[in-house]
Parts: structure tokens; sequence; C-alpha cells
């Protein structure tokens, strides 16, 4: 018995470095995608959800519902590729930059996006728990501040480093 | 040495050869380009593993000399194994201090899991032979357990935080991990199989070690991909992407 989960362990690593190699060669081509928090805010407003919830039929809810998740998830997933970049080129720019106040902005930026990056992480779950069981109603992720916060915080570091990080903040 | 004048046994020796001339060459790059103040351990490692091959090869056909000096690096190989997989660990979450505490509490309690599991799988083997090789290969696979479940997890963590890995560091990773991977399958079912099999196993070994050396010089010696900080999207592209989602929540 063991020795059959050793084996599947290997296998199972093997696997993983061959996704690892795929997903690092994907990244290569990777570009910021815009989020429209407007439209996220909605998505994730729970009082929406009650009006539905008192108005609809159960099957009707749920279908609804669950459909609303899919979205969402789509925008989760967005923030946290956007979140994960960001936090790339904060890495490079406080590694390359000489100046102590680009490198000090850069490594906010990069608490930031890790930071919404382990939110990302818990919203996703919950929104997976919601989707199982749609009747479940847990707290949703404070995402929104957050970002909009990164985007001020990469706005003040594309003022300091004008030439690479300015179309970011406009981008994410 | 019986391999040498079996008939699989002029293929093995080929690829010892090419293995001990890789490792040159990756020494020779680890210098050059400087990486052994970037990454010690991994340097030490690979500058060990340089040294035992030469003392194994100038052993080689000396009966017991070699047998224990092969053992004996083949345990020291391991241990260090093992800090390259911390070193990884450590230059991987370097620049994320909000991670690193939680990362390596993860850490912590993913290697505790897979000490157990080191430990079953050695408990597990059957008690009837005996010997400093079967000892070794036992040691060999909780070792091996260890080390590629440490890389798995630091794969893992990071495709789930979303760090971005060094050119350098995944290159390291990944050559560990390969050659862990293999290994562990070879030890594992070499303890379940026929002596005469050893040369198969042997064969398997150098294949993969070769190829963890060709992984380690081809990720050194590329250059650094620089991140695509132009590629941002148009405007129009935004439209459209709210136009879908509007669609979708008015469906």
């Amino acid at each position: 018995m063991i020795t059959v989960i050793v084996i599947a362990l290997a296998l199972c690593a093997v696997m993983l470095f061959y996704m690892a190699v795929r997903s690092r060669r994907k990244q290569a081509g990777d570009t910021f995608r815009p989020v429209d928090l407007n439209a996220f805010r909605t998505l994730m407003d729970r009082d929406d959800e009650l009006f539905m919830k008192e108005k609809l039929p159960r099957s009707k809810f749920t279908r609804l519902k669950r459909q609303r998740i899919r979205v969402t998830f789509r925008y989760v997933a967005r923030i946290a590729s956007n979140a994960s970049a960001v936090l790339h080129m904060g890495e490079e720019a406080a590694r390359v930059t000489p100046t102590p106040e680009v490198a000090q902005a850069a490594s906010q930026v990069m608490e930031l996006a890790t930071q919404i990056r382990l939110q990302c992480l818990v919203a996703m779950a919950k929104l997976s728990l919601e989707y199982a069981m749609p009747s479940l109603q847990l707290t949703p992720a404070m995402l929104v501040p957050k970002y909009l916060s990164l985007r001020e915080n990469l706005k003040r570091l594309g003022a300091l480093e004008p030439q690479t990080l300015v179309p970011l903040a406009s981008a994410i | 040495m019986l391999w040498v004048h079996m008939p699989l046994g002029s293929i093995i020796h080929d690829l010892w050869i090419a293995s001990i001339a890789l490792q040159v060459f990756l020494a020779v790059v680890l210098l050059k380009k400087e990486i052994w103040r970037q990454y010690p351990f991994f340097a030490a490692y690979v500058f060990f593993n340089l040294f035992a091959a030469g003392i194994s090869y100038s052993l080689s056909g000396r009966g017991m000399g070699f047998f224990y000096t092969f053992w004996v690096c083949e345990a020291v190989g391991l241990v260090m194994g093992l800090a390259v997989g911390w070193e990884i660990f450590t230059n991987l979450f370097a620049p994320h201090a909000a991670l690193r505490k939680l990362a390596t509490v993860i850490f912590r309690v993913a290697v505790v899991f897979l000490i157990l599991l080191a430990c079953g799988a050695v408990y597990a083997q059957p008690g009837n032979t005996r010997g400093i090789v079967k000892a070794v290969l036992l040691a060999s696979e909780a070792t091996r357990i260890v080390e590629l479940g440490s890389i798995m997890f630091l794969f893992l963590c990071s495709s789930a935080f979303g760090l971005h890995w060094r050119q350098s560091i995944f290159g390291i990773a990944l050559g560990l991990g390969t050659c862990a991977a293999i290994e562990l399958v070879n030890v594992t079912l070499m303890t379940h199989v026929s002596p005469a099999a050893a040369q198969v196993f042997s064969l398997v070994r150098s294949v993969s070690f070769n190829i963890s050396l060709l992984i380690w010089l081809g990720y050194l010696l590329a250059p650094e991909r620089a991140p695509n900080v132009g590629e941002v999207p148009k405007r129009a592209q935004l439209e459209q992407w709210n136009q879908a989602v509007m669609e979708l929540i008015s469906r």
C-alpha cells in the first residue's frame, strides 16, 4: 500500500513539474486584464441576493445564484491574476532600481498584491462552497477596497518610475 | 562493478562519463556566472557531486573501497539535497515578507507530514533482509520522499500565491525535483525486485541524473526573461469585456 502511495507521489510530482513548466511559458505571454469594479461590487452585493431569494422560487434562485457565482469567480480569478502580475513587476522594480523611494513604493505594492492574492484564495474557497450549497451565505471577501488601494499605490509607483510602470495602474 | 561487464554496462558507463563532463561544465558555469554567491548550498551540492563522481570513478573496480565510498557519498548527497530544498524555499519567499511567515508554518507542517510518510515507508518494508545497502536504500527512500514532497509543496505554494520564479531558481528546483522523483521510484521499486534488475535501475538513475544536469545547465545559461510591461489592454478590449459581463449578468 505504502509503495503505491510513494509511486503515486512521484507521478504526481512529474505531472506538477510539467504543468509548472507549461504555465511558466504561458505566463510569459500574459497581459494585464482590466477589472470593472462596479460590476464586481454588484455581483458581491448581498442585498441583491436576499432580494432574489425572497422573490424567486427556490430552484430558480439556485440556478441564478450559481450563474452569478460563476461570473464572480471569473472576476476573482482576474483580480488574482493581476495581483500576481503586479507582484512580479514590483519584485523586478524593487530589484533593479537604485532609488530607495521606488524600492519602498514597490515593496508596498508587493505587500498589497500579496494580501489581495491571499484574499482571492479565501474568496475562491468561499465561492466554491456557496456553489456547492447555494443556500449558504458566507461573508464576502473585502477585495474591492484592497484592489482600489493597489491601483492607487501602483499609480504612485508609476509616477516615480514613469518609463515602465505608468500604463499599469490604468491597465488593471 | 559487475554491471560494467554486462550488456547494459557500457551504456551506463558512457552515461557516467557524460555526467562527469556535464558536472564539470556546470561547475564552470557556477563559477563563471558567480551563481555560487547567490545559491551557496546548490553550488556546494554540485561541487560535492562532482567530487563524489571523481572519487567513485577513480575507485571503480576496487571492491569494498568503491562500495563504501559510493554509499557514504550517496548519504551526504541526500542531506545536501535537502539543504538545497531549503535554499530554494528561502529564495522564493525572500521578497515576500507578508507571505514568509504563513509559508514557513505550512512548510513545517508539510515536512512533518512527509517525515511521517517516510517513516511509514520504512516501517512497511519487509524486515527479512539486512545489510548496509538495504539500510541506505531505505534511508534514501525516506529522504527522497521528504525532498520531493517539499519541492512539490514549493511548486503548489507558488502557484496558489501567484509567485513568480526567477529563471535560475526555477531551473534548480525543477532539476532537483525531476531527479528526486525518478530516484524515488527507483529506490522504492529496487527494494521489491530481484538483484538481477539492478542494472536497469542503474541505467534509469544515470539517465535521470543526466537529465537534471541538462535542466540545470539549460536554465542557468538561458537569459532571464524580462517582465511583459508593455502589453496593456486597449480601451476597446476593456469595453468588449464589460459588455460580455453585462450580457452574462442580464442573461
